[in-house]
């Protein structure tokens, strides 16, 4: 093998690396939405037949259910916009050639990067003032700031994912997974 | 320099359409510009702090939940692959009949759409299931596929309908009993669409072939298969239509027993698990994107008294209520081209919902015939949502093809949306009696 040839490898080599930790990164923030929307149900239907069945309540289950939704919410727009499966209106997209695409794919994911970070600062502070009220759930009367945080740790990680992919979309395109249309209605 | 809320509206409305165009997120367009054009008349400051309060206030309102739980239970039966048992139940009926494949397709679709909610899930899942058949018994392709996507668009119509449900958390309707006057419009969907085929077959005895003739034993395993969707729907909208259930509830009993029916008779893997969970998480986070940008451009839409003075616009015109009327469902039979059923309903009916209620419509009737018209543009031409899924499915086929097996669809359509006009009761009934 020739020099040249082995300097190739080697950063092929490192290329599958940074791909593989980056992409296991971005399963691990899906796989983590994915388990609190099964988290959601899992307390609605629980809840449901203890009631019907046992006239048993959980404490506090409409909050916890309304709080564990907001994390879902907020990690799965992570999850969402870096797959790039968000509503969108595909008309001039669909007509235009390979570079103008990716021009406008850009563009898109630019204005994404800034309204989720303006989001996220602006999440922060409601963040902040639900610590300083010191708003409590109904039953237990635990603190909903807890929640209310791993929520905005949603929309920090949707941040870094839309980093993420418009650095790739600029600069290495091949590496972005195709996902496809997925119903929303 | 100031500007007057009118030209902040107007500058509002082109950004907001040109960034839609070159791909920003509807949900995320919609937030800017709400945000950027309330920050405009108001402030800043309290822009930027409606933006971090409304978004928290939308993602933690446990009514909005019962859109991740539909979404949800109709991810579990897509995957543990109830719609193929649908399929073959209804063609063992009436598969022998001329264009019998056709009305399996629509029945299935019909099952498969009370319990899935979806326009695109159904018209993708049934290109995978009926299309091989239908081609396997040398139906044509127009037909074929014309049959899927109008099968498809029934899915916006039965209950849990996804759109009805983010139309009435808009417009701060009952979803029950929207999900409610969406089902005798849906069963006449199905039964104009069986005519439809029946008349096809009969003027055209050549065009649609037969498929053997199912024996009785082969129908009631067909029937025994389809135990589990059944009960599953009676149970669900059963418990919703009796008040046993909130909306929310239903959606997560119904995820929660989908689930454990599929497991229980072994139909779901653990991958399959997985993956319904992630499609159900990522689609409820896109819907949620869309509700938040909405939500956030109500506000801006407030301040400039937009909806007031398209009220008062449109009322003034002199065209009458039906006048009115007419003239929406064509807007909306052009925006179709445009975008999809979901981005049309949110952007608009914050605009348009007081036209409606100023004219004395019924909300909730008024929600069944603005789905009825965008799922129209769904399927007509130039540009239909369902088409270009089946398209993407389908890849022998070409979109002129699908066109021309959509078009009797269409006209159907049209004739049901004008009997929903002329006897709303077929919509207002069932929700009235709740």
């Amino acid at each position: 093998m020739s020099d040249l040839e082995a300097e190739f490898a080697r950063k092929a080599a490192l290329d599958r690396v940074r791909r593989n930790w980056m992409d296991r990164f971005i399963d691990g923030i899906e796989l983590l939405a994915a388990a609190f929307i099964a988290i959601v149900a899992l307390d609605i239907f629980v809840s449901v037949l203890l009631r019907y069945f046992f006239n048993v309540s959980i404490p506090d289950s409409y909050d916890f259910g309304k709080l564990l939704l907001g994390i879902l919410i907020f990690w799965g727009i992570a999850a969402t916009s870096y797959r790039g499966t968000h509503i969108t209106v595909d008309l001039v997209w669909a007509a235009a050639g390979p570079r103008s695409k990716r021009a406008i794919d850009v563009f898109a994911t630019l204005v994404l990067l800034f309204v989720v970070s303006v989001q996220t600062a602006m999440l922060f502070d409601k963040v902040r003032l639900t610590r300083a009220d010191n708003v409590l759930t109904f039953d237990l009367r635990l603190p909903t700031w807890p929640f209310a945080l791993v929520a905005w740790l949603g929309d920090v990680s949707a941040v870094l994912l839309i980093a993420v992919r418009t650095w790739r979309l600029i600069f290495r395109p091949d590496s972005l997974q195709s996902d496809a249309i997925e119903a929303v209605e | 320099m100031e500007f007057s809320p009118d030209a902040v509206a107007i500058i509002g409305f082109v950004v907001l359409f040109l960034l839609m165009l070159l791909r920003v997120p509807v949900g995320m367009a919609m937030g800017l510009v709400g945000v950027s054009g309330f920050g405009c008349l108001v402030g800043g400051a309290p822009a930027l702090k409606m933006l971090g309060q409304t978004s928290m206030r939308i993602v933690t309102d446990y009514t909005f939940g019962v859109i991740p739980m539909f979404l949800l239970m109709g991810a579990f039966v897509s995957r543990s692959g109830m719609s193929g048992e649908l399929f073959r139940a209804a063609n063992t009926f009436v598969g022998h009949r001329r264009g019998g494949l056709g009305i399996a397709t629509i029945a299935a679709c019909a099952g498969f759409a009370a319990i899935s909610g979806s326009s695109v899930a159904t018209a993708a899942t049934f290109s995978t299931v009926a299309y091989p058949e239908m081609r396997r018994f040398a139906y044509p392709q127009s037909f074929a596929t014309g049959v899927i996507a109008a099968g498809g668009t029934l899915g916006a119509m039965f209950p849990p309908s996804i759109v009805l449900a983010v139309y009435g958390l808009i417009t701060q309707q009952d979803i029950g009993k929207l999900f409610m006057a969406g089902v005798l419009p849906g069963l006449l969907a199905v039964s104009m669409y069986m005519a439809t085929i029946a008349v096809i077959g009969a003027a055209r005895p050549g065009f649609l072939p037969t498929a053997p003739r199912a024996s009785w034993a082969e129908r009631l395993h067909g029937a025994r298969e389809i135990w589990a969707p059944l009960a599953l729907f009676v149970f669900v909208i059963g418990g919703l239509y009796g008040g046993l259930f909130t909306p929310t509830e239903a959606g997560g009993v119904g995820a929660g027993g989908a689930f454990l029916l599929s497991v229980a008779r072994r139909r779901l893997s653990r991958a399959d698990t997985l993956a319904a969970l992630l499609q159900a998480t990522r689609t409820a986070a896109a819907v949620f994107t869309v509700l938040i940008g909405a939500i956030l451009f109500g506000y801006f839409l407030a301040v400039t008294q937009t909806p007031q003075r398209v009220t008062e616009f449109i009322t003034g015109l002199g065209l009458g209520r039906y006048g009115v009327l007419a003239v929406l469902m064509l807007m909306y039979l052009a925006l179709g081209c445009l975008m999809d059923a979901m981005a049309m309903i949110i952007l608009t009916v914050p605009i348009i919902f007081p036209v409606v209620t100023a004219l004395g419509f019924d909300p909730v009737w008024f929600g069944v015939i603005i789905v009825m018209t965008v799922e129209l543009g769904l399927i007509h031409p130039p540009v239909g949502m369902n088409v270009f899924v089946i398209k993407t499915v389908v890849k022998d086929v070409s979109f002129a093809t699908i066109f021309v097996g959509v078009l009797p669809f269409v006209a159907t359509d049209i004739i049901r949306l004008v009997a929903l006009i002329l006897f709303p009761a077929i919509a207002t009934w069932l929700p009235g009696r709740m």
